[in-house]
C-alpha cells in the first residue's frame, strides 16, 4: 500500500525555509508538505524550531530564505489569501475566556467574514459535529483544559480551512482530555482538511500522525510513517539492567558506544544490528564483572528513533 | 477527496483594508461584551474618581477655597473628569497587553482581517466605559453639590472628557504593545500620567506655580481639556478650549496609533 495514494493533493508546501534569530539558526534549510486527509507531525525537542516553522507557514513571522505555499498561494506575497485558507490554534489557547463558546465562534466566524446568512449554521453544525452542546453557553474561562482546548481547535476550523496548523494541542492536558483532542483531530483529518501538529509528545505522533517530520536543530533529521522510521533505524536494541546502579558508567564505557542510552539508574539501552553483536556487548559485560538483572532483546520504539536522531546529549 | 474543501468563506470577499470597518465593528462588538462582563473594570476608575472628589473636596478644599478665592467644587468636578477619563484609559494599554501575552492575539493575526481594528475596537469599547463611568461620576458631583450650568454644557463637558480620555487610550494602547506585560503597563502609568495629572490646573489654580512649571501646566493637554470641561460646565465661552483639546486629541491619536500599530504587528 503506498502511502502517497491514501491521501489528496499536497496543501502545504515549504521549500528550504530558513529563519535566525541574532546569531541562531532556528530553521535551516527546512522542506516538507502536507496532503489533504493527512496528519503530519512535526516532532522535536524543545527548541528545535517547530513553533517557528508553523508561524513562518501561518504568515506570523517572515521568512528569511525559501518558500512556502499554503493551497495555490504563496505565503510571502499572498499573505492575506493564505489566511484565508487556514486555521490555526498556536500554543497558548487562543480563544475569548470571557465569551462563551457559542461566542467565541461566533467572533471568529466574523472575523473570517462569513456572510451573515451562513455565520449561525456554520457555528451551529460545529457545537454539534464536535459535542460541545453541553458548554456552550459557558464562558470558555470556566471550562476545564481540555474543553478549553477542544473550542479553540474547533474556532481554527470556522472557515473550513484547506490547511490546519496545531501547535502543540495536548500540552498541559491530562490523559482523558488529550485522548478527547487527538479524537477530533482526527475527525479534521477524516474531513479532508491537511493537518499539520507540533508535539513533543513521542506517543501523540505515534497516535496520531500519518507521517512523521522529525527536527533538531532547525533541520529535518528524518521523516516518514512510524514503521518507516523504525525501520530507517534498522537495529534491535539490548535493554540491559545492571544490579547495581554504580556499574552504569562501567557499562557504558565497556561497550564503547556512543549510542548506548541510560534509561534510568539502571536501565540502558544499546542499539545492536545483530544477535552477534548483542552477544558480543553481553559478553563485554560479563568480561568486565558487571552483575547484570535483566537483559532483553526489543524492536526500537519510536523514542529510540527519536533518541537516535536527534543530538541529545 | 480534494474535492472536499471549499471554502465557507467567498473568495470576493473584502481584503483587510476594505473590512476594515466590518472588522471595527466586530472587535468594538467583542470587547464590549467583555467589559459589561468585568463591571470592575468600570468600578475601578469610577471609585479612584470619587476618591479624588472626596479626597480634595473635603480635605484640601477649604484652604484652596480660601486662598484662590474660587467655589471649590465647580473648579474641582470639570478636572476629575478629566482624569478619570484618563485613568480609565489606561486599561486599554493592560487589557491590550494582557491579549498580547496570553495568544489571542495570535489568532487575530492568523485571520484575514484588519489588523488596525484589534486595536481600534478596543479603543472604542474603552471610550464607551468610560463615558459610562464620567456620566456617574457626574452624578456622584451633583450630590456633593457641584452643578452644570445648563444640560447641554453638562452633556458636551462630559463628551470633551471621554474625547480626551480617548485620545489617551491611544498612549496607552502604544504602550502596551511595546511592553506586551499588563502588570508593567500599571507601573508605567505611575510614572508619566500621575505626574502629568498634578502638574496641571486640574486640583488647584496654577497661578501660585513657580513659573517654568505654570508654563507647563497651563499648556499640556490634561489642563487644555480641563479648562474647556469647566468652561461647558460653567456656561462661559468655551470654543478656543474645545477646538484646542480637539486638535490635542487628533495630534495624540495620530502619533499614538501609528506607534502602536507599529509595536503590535512587530510583537509576537
Amino acid at each position: 500500500m503506498s502511502l502517497a495514494a491514501q491521501f489528496g493533493e499536497r496543501v502545504v508546501e515549504a521549500r528550504n525555509l530558513h529563519k535566525t534569530f541574532g546569531d541562531v539558526v532556528a530553521v535551516e534549510n527546512l522542506s516538507l508538505h502536507v496532503s489533504s486527509g493527512e496528519v503530519v507531525g512535526l516532532l522535536g525537542p524543545n527548541g528545535a524550531g517547530k513553533t517557528t516553522t508553523i508561524k513562518m507557514l501561518t504568515t506570523l513571522t517572515s521568512i528569511e530564505g525559501g518558500s512556502a505555499s499554503v493551497g495555490s498561494f504563496d505565503v510571502v506575497t499572498e499573505g492575506d489569501k493564505v489566511r484565508r485558507s487556514i486555521g490555526l490554534a498556536g500554543q497558548a489557547a487562543a480563544v475569548d475566556d470571557k465569551l462563551t463558546t457559542r461566542e467565541n465562534l461566533d467572533l471568529f466566524a466574523r472575523l473570517y467574514h462569513l456572510p451573515k446568512s451562513e455565520r449561525k449554521n456554520r457555528v451551529e453544525d460545529l457545537i454539534e459535529k464536535f459535542r460541545l452542546t453541553e458548554f456552550a453557553d459557558q464562558p470558555v474561562g470556566t471550562l476545564s483544559g481540555g474543553q478549553h482546548r477542544r473550542v479553540d481547535i474547533v474556532a481554527a476550523l470556522i472557515a473550513n480551512p484547506a490547511a490546519i496548523f496545531l501547535d502543540e494541542p495536548t500540552t498541559g492536558l491530562d490523559p482523558r482530555s488529550r485522548a478527547e483532542v487527538w479524537e477530533e483531530i482526527r475527525l479534521l483529518a477524516d474531513k479532508g482538511a491537511a493537518v499539520i501538529l507540533t508535539t513533543q509528545y513521542l506517543d501523540e505522533a505515534d497516535q496520531l500522525a500519518d507521517r512523521i517530520i522529525l527536527i533538531d536543530k532547525g533541520k529535518v533529521v528524518a521523516q516518514g510513517s512510524q514503521a518507516d522510521l523504525k525501520n530507517q533505524l534498522g537495529r534491535d536494541v539490548l535493554h540491559v539492567r545492571v544490579s547495581d546502579a554504580v556499574d552504569v558508567e562501567r557499562v557504558v564505557a565497556v561497550i564503547n558506544g556512543g549510542e548506548a542510552r541510560v534509561i534510568d539508574e539502571k536501565t540502558i539501552h544499546v542499539p545492536v544490528g545483530s544477535s552477534a553483536k548483542s552477544l558480543a556487548v553481553l559478553g563485554s559485560i560479563r568480561d568486565a564483572g558487571v552483575e547484570l538483572d535483566d537483559f532483553s532483546l526489543a524492536k526500537p520504539t519510536l523514542d529510540d528513533v527519536f533518541m537516535a536522531f536527534t543530538d541529545a546529549s | 477527496m480534494t474535492t472536499s474543501i471549499t471554502p465557507v468563506t467567498s473568495p470576493n470577499n473584502p481584503t483587510s483594508g476594505a473590512s476594515f470597518f466590518t472588522d471595527l465593528g466586530t472587535m468594538a462588538r467583542r470587547d464590549l461584551m467583555r467589559v459589561m462582563r468585568q463591571p470592575e473594570a468600570l468600578t475601578f476608575s469610577l471609585i479612584m474618581g470619587i476618591f479624588f472628589l472626596l479626597l480634595f473636596y473635603y480635605v484640601f478644599g477649604g484652604v484652596i477655597e480660601a486662598g484662590a478665592g474660587i467655589d471649590y467644587i465647580q473648579f474641582l468636578v470639570p478636572g476629575v473628569l478629566v482624569i478619570t477619563a484618563l485613568n480609565g484609559s489606561t486599561q486599554t494599554g493592560s487589557g491590550l497587553a494582557l491579549d498580547l501575552s496570553e495568544g489571542v492575539t495570535d489568532r487575530f493575526r492568523s485571520l484575514p482581517m484588519s489588523q488596525l481594528s484589534v486595536l481600534a475596537g478596543r479603543t472604542i469599547a474603552d471610550g464607551v466605559r468610560n463615558f459610562v463611568g464620567l456620566v456617574l461620576l457626574a452624578t456622584f458631583g451633583h450630590l456633593l453639590g457641584f452643578r452644570f450650568d445648563s444640560l447641554a454644557g453638562g452633556i458636551g463637558a462630559v463628551l470633551v472628557a471621554a474625547v480626551i480620555g480617548y485620545a489617551f487610550s491611544w498612549i496607552n494602547a502604544a504602550i502596551g504593545a511595546k511592553v506586551q506585560n499588563a502588570e508593567m503597563v500599571s507601573m508605567l502609568t505611575m510614572f508619566w500620567l500621575f505626574p502629568l495629572m498634578f502638574a496641571s490646573n486640574v486640583f488647584t489654580p496654577t497661578d501660585a506655580m513657580p513659573s517654568w512649571l505654570k508654563a507647563f501646566a497651563d499648556n499640556q493637554p490634561i489642563s487644555v481639556a480641563t479648562e474647556a470641561v469647566r468652561a461647558l460646565s460653567g456656561g462661559t465661552d468655551a470654543i478656543e478650549s474645545v477646538m484646542l483639546t480637539i486638535a490635542w486629541s487628533i495630534g495624540l491619536v495620530v502619533v499614538f496609533a501609528s506607534l502602536a500599530v507599529r509595536s503590535y504587528r512587530r510583537a509576537g
